[in-house]
């Protein structure tokens, strides 16, 4: 009797076990939807056009007028123009991609920010 | 004065930002400079009426099928020089007047309006480099818009060109602080068709007025222009610096060409 009884404590102990892998997985895949949703929100293109500069704050600005003028540029030749660190520029730059404003491109060692 | 672009500017229209510009770049031809004078307000053409007399023949290609990548910047510019017989070459961009043409510039999408920016950077190289040309003015349309900011955004120097009408004044006051601070680009402004009635001239008042504008503005004044009634009279359209050459008006703007040159 008792041991029915535990036999049957074990069948609905694995049968939580497996619900509670199905809905780990359901989590799972709900959660990665989200993400891929939010990357392919984050490809979108945005336009980096001179009203939407004034949106922007003045450091990523500078950026984008020196793109504006050299249309593909290095950290460097930003740098050049800006008249600011290489290191700022690259950060500047690669903000802007991450907001969907730039694009970059890698040829050899050098890596290239543009607009599209 | 090499590989130098203006753009002539102002919060609202009428202040004479067309007779400024115009008037400017035949001053500077005249004293031997090769000027490319490109006409950006595609909403309201106006240079193909001041140069109308001094066009051979229809125009071929106009400032707006560069614009649109139909032709190249030489294609789109035409030298007026020997009609108004300049000592140096002055070279204009029309803006197409058609209402299908304004229309359709007035219809462009953002993506447009940054290849439209990129295209004014890009004519520098052309213009400078191969075309010789010394200095390079934008006429703008009034106020913020896409064809102004545009060529505010890729000129070097800009001046906004205002009158003394309170509404000028605070429209060019907000322009300052909200746009051109914030692209921090080198602005200047030019007091245009100021009264007599201010009784400014010739008891150094002027300064006065100056120094006051300059505390409200937190910028630069480059010339105060006194409001002439024959100027008024005269079309829009007349070339004072050809017509009149001995203006009191070209005076006051021989004067702002020369602090130009050092900005």
């Amino acid at each position: 009797m008792l041991v029915d009884k535990l036999n049957q404590m074990n069948k609905k102990l694995d049968l939580m076990v497996e619900l509670s892998g199905k809905m780990l997985k359901t989590q799972e895949e709900f959660l990665q939807g989200i993400i891929n949703k939010s990357y392919r929100r984050k490809a979108i293109k945005l336009e980096p056009d001179a009203m939407t500069l004034l949106s922007l704050p003045i450091s990523l600005r500078k950026t984008v007028i020196a793109l504006y003028k050299l249309e593909e540029a290095t950290a460097e030749d930003l740098a050049r123009e800006t008249k600011r660190l290489r290191a700022v520029e690259s950060a500047s730059a690669n903000q802007l991609v991450r907001m969907g404003y730039l694009k970059k491109k890698r040829e050899g060692r050098k890596v290239y920010f543009y607009i599209e | 004065m090499k590989g130098k672009v203006i753009a002539i500017h102002s919060s609202r229209g009428g202040t004479g930002k067309t007779i400024i510009a115009t008037n400017l770049a035949a001053t500077y031809a005249n004293e031997g400079l090769n000027i490319a004078l490109l006409d950006l307000d595609f909403r309201a053409p106006s240079l193909i009426n001041v140069f109308s007399k001094g066009i051979r023949g229809p125009v071929k290609h106009w400032l707006n099928d560069f614009m649109n990548g139909r032709c190249t910047i030489e294609q789109a510019l035409i030298d007026v020089s020997e009609e108004y017989n300049l000592r140096g070459r002055l070279l204009i961009g029309l803006a197409n007047p058609t209402i299908e043409a304004i229309r359709d510039m007035m219809g462009k999408s953002r993506a447009w309006e940054v290849t439209a920016v990129q295209k004014l950077f890009s004519l520098r190289s052309t213009l400078f480099n191969d075309m010789n040309v010394d200095c390079c003015i934008f006429d703008t349309s009034p106020g913020i818009q896409y064809s102004s900011i545009n060529a505010v955004i890729s000129s070097d120097v800009s001046i906004i060109v205002t009158t003394l009408d309170s509404l000028d004044i605070k429209g060019v006051q907000k322009m300052l602080a909200e746009f051109y601070d914030a692209f921090e680009k080198r602005t200047v402004v030019l007091m245009n068709k100021v009264f007599p009635e201010t009784r400014i001239w010739p008891n150094g008042r002027q300064k006065e007025l100056i120094s006051r504008m300059e505390k409200a503005l937190k910028h630069p004044i480059i010339g105060v222009i006194p409001c002439y009634c024959d100027v008024l009279q005269a079309k829009r359209s007349s070339l004072l610096a050809i017509k009149k050459p001995g203006h009191p008006f070209l005076r006051n703007l021989q004067e702002v060409a020369k602090k130009l040159e050092h900005i």
